[in-house]
């Protein structure tokens, strides 16, 4: 139907007859697919700060690990080659940066108290590049330098559980080969990472002493942050070509399932909430544009027997309700854009609702979301507006096309 | 000018029924119609209520399908026709004027005819030729009215405006005086039977008013859903409220 004739004249003041219907048809639709785009960008911005939060809080975007890590979880399992791999994977396209390290389960003792912990051995030099719980925390005293030997850095939780302060000395246990190796470690520095859970955990020391302590040679992980998380995919294809002896690599997705599984959960019922409020102003649009046809038989009945088609007849119904569409699509850009506009320059303090900025799994949150705004927000609403008017004038539609003339004209 | 009818038949009614069935109940409303209308016509079709008027004026205008009987109209059986070519028919070769809702209301009268062009596919100069149509019929003041900036008796005449706006061959009207005063309605059939004098073009109107029957040149009375009397006026003059 082109704009200009008569039958697009028909149609678009039809919508006038009822103006305030036709009104509240577009707002709801309006409203509708507003919050579907808020939806949209709040649940867009979060999947990518908490993949972000997730990746540099340790797990990194991939990492490599030995082929039986997966299943076993076991510290002692060692890389093949980790030095030639990691000096790989630094001129790897796509990385951004990475970082090797060794992890093992240990015992810190001091005076008449003790607590289990994750030993984490690392390269101090690169650490920071890859983890925001050391380049984000305050510190009192100092990380760990490149060469390090008997230096050992505990968060301020432990400490408080240990009782002790920076430069006392800690006697850590850790498991060898085939037996338990001990040794004695200054803290120098005291990290407070802002969450008192996270705190809690953390113990870290070069790699060099791990293996010097333990005699348990290399290192266990390799981790790497990627320029665009997006990559993924493509970037784990591109190592996985170079990848040598029992070396895997893995997404952070394998190393948190529980996490991944629970960000892909949130994703489904944001948009099982989304579809049933679409579905909600669809029927009620579908009930407004039946009226709308019922109110007109005679005239319907008069253009059949003028000579017009009912494929014709469908087109004018459609017609109507593609411009309640695009009505309802400006509204839902006015409104969900304003707000995903909000939500993506102010954002939303997490710490508003939770004091603590650890999320699950020890990663450490953002204390701000922010929604993602874009020129995707016209697309969709033009899509999720139109897409709903029409489909649910269909039946309106067939509707009006089934009436008959000379029923319609006498029962007037 | 006394127009000449010409011996082409426009419509052909041969025992032509029709029976409406509602659930378990069925009304005929035709029981055996034997007609023909040439071409020229100017008729009117009269009867009490119920006795078939509109149903007969439906089932000629192709917006009905017949029960029994064969119906020739323009040359072509009714009976054997698709909804789709009925619609063609009509569109192509019928007008119609009906007693009430006529008009779109969200269109200005203009529109109202150029309507009927465009859907027939007439490419060039639509709003001019639908100009030209009211112009003649002494309707150009109305042009850009709405309906409802209309009286009843110039809603009308607009309709009829757009019923012979493709120069059809055939136009049908149901009572298209039955909402109309005596001035008005005289209006009315003094342009139809202006056009029917003018352009050839034949009516078939149906009427329960004596002074809108004085204007046909031929009345067929049904009873009952048969013709009852088909009367061809000999002298016929003007006609005459
Ligand atoms: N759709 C229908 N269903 C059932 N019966 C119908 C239907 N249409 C018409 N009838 C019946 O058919 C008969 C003829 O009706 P029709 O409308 O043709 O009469 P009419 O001569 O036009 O009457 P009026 O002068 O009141 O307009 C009537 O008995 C009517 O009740
Ligand atoms: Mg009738």
């Amino acid at each position: 139907m082109k704009f200009g004739t008569v039958l697009f004249k028909y149609a678009s003041r039809s919508l006038t007859r009822h103006t305030r219907r036709t009104a509240i048809s577009m707002t709801g639709v309006g409203v509708g697919c507003a919050m579907a785009l808020i939806a949209l960008s709040w649940m867009n911005g979060a999947f990518e700060m908490q993949v972000r939060a997730v990746a540099e809080s340790g797990s990194g975007h991939l990492m490599i690990v030995h082929r039986d890590w997966p299943a076993m979880r076991e510290n002692t399992l060692r890389l093949t080659d980790w030095e030639e791999t990691l000096a790989a994977i630094r001129t790897t396209p796509g990385v951004r940066a990475c970082t090797a390290r060794a992890r093992a389960n240990g015992l810190l003792a001091f005076g008449n108290r003790s607590s289990g912990v994750q030993v984490m051995a690392l390269l101090p030099e690169h650490e920071s590049e890859v983890n925001r719980v050391v380049s984000r925390s305050r510190i009192e005293g100092r990380y760990l330098n490149e060469e390090d030997p008997g230096a050992v850095v505990i968060g301020k939780g432990l400490a408080k559980r240990l009782n002790v302060e920076l430069d006392d000395d800690l006697y850590v246990t850790l498991p060898g080969t085939d037996d338990i190796h001990s040794a004695m470690l200054r803290i120098v520095g005291v990290l407070d990472t802002g969450s008192q859970d996270l705190d809690l955990t953390i113990c870290h020391m070069t790699l060099a002493n791990l293996e010097s302590i333990t005699g348990i040679p290399g290192a266990g992980e390799i981790t790497m942050l990627l320029k665009d998380h997006n990559d993924i995919n493509t970037v784990k294809e591109r190592l996985e070509t170079k990848m040598p002896g029992n070396n895997l690599v893995i997404t952070w997705k394998t190393v948190l399932p529980a996490l991944a599984s629970g960000m892909q959960g949130d994703k489904a019922l944001m948009r099982l909430l989304t579809a049933i409020v679409i579905t909600v102003v669809a029927l009620g649009i579908m009930s407004a544009q039946l009226t709308a046809v019922l109110e007109r038989r005679a005239e319907f009945a008069i253009l059949s027997a003028l000579g017009m088609k009912s494929g014709q007849i469908t087109r004018i119904i459609l017609v109507e309700s593609l411009i309640i569409g695009l009505g309802g699509a400006l509204i839902a850009l006015l409104v969900g854009g304003s707000a995903a506009w909000y939500l993506a320059s102010t954002g939303i303090n997490l710490l508003y609702f939770n004091a603590d900025a650890l999320g699950p799994s020890n990663i450490l949150l953002d204390p701000r979301i922010y929604g993602s705004f874009g020129p995707w927000l016209i697309g969709y609403a033009a899509a999720i507006s139109i897409t709903a008017t029409v489909a649910a004038s269909l039946y309106p539609a067939w509707k009006a096309a089934q009436i008959d003339p000379a029923d319609a004209l006498r029962t007037q | 000018m006394a127009v000449t009818i010409t011996d082409e038949t426009l419509v052909h009614a041969k025992d032509v029924t029709k029976v409406y069935q509602t659930g378990e109940v069925e009304t005929y409303a035709l029981r055996g119609i034997d007609m023909e209308v040439k071409a020229g016509d100017f008729m009117a079709i009269v009867g009490p209520s119920g006795s078939g008027k509109t149903t007969l004026l439906n089932l000629i205008g192709a917006l009905d399908a017949v029960t029994g009987g064969s119906l020739e109209v323009l040359g072509k059986d009714i009976s054997k026709m698709s909804r789709r070519q009925r619609a063609d028919l009509r569109l192509h070769a019928l007008g119609f004027v009906f007693q009430a809702y006529n008009l779109f209301p969200v269109l200005t009268a203009q529109e109202n005819v150029e309507f009927v062009l465009e859907l027939q596919g007439v490419n060039n100069n639509r709003s001019g030729r639908a100009r030209e149509v009211l112009d003649r019929l002494g309707l150009l003041e109305y042009a850009n009215r709405r309906p409802t900036q209309m009286s009843g008796g110039q809603q009308q005449r607009v309709a009829v405006a757009r019923a012979v706006a493709s120069q059809p061959r055939l136009v049908l009207a149901d009572e298209p005086t039955a909402n109309l005063d005596g001035e008005n309605a005289r209006i009315l059939l003094d342009m139809m039977r202006d056009l029917n004098e003018n352009q050839g073009t034949t009516f078939i109107f149906s009427t329960h008013d004596p002074r809108v029957v004085a204007y046909a040149r031929r009345v067929v009375t049904l009873v009952d859903g048969k013709v009852a009397k088909d009367v061809v006026k000999e002298n016929d003059t003007d006609g005459g409220v």
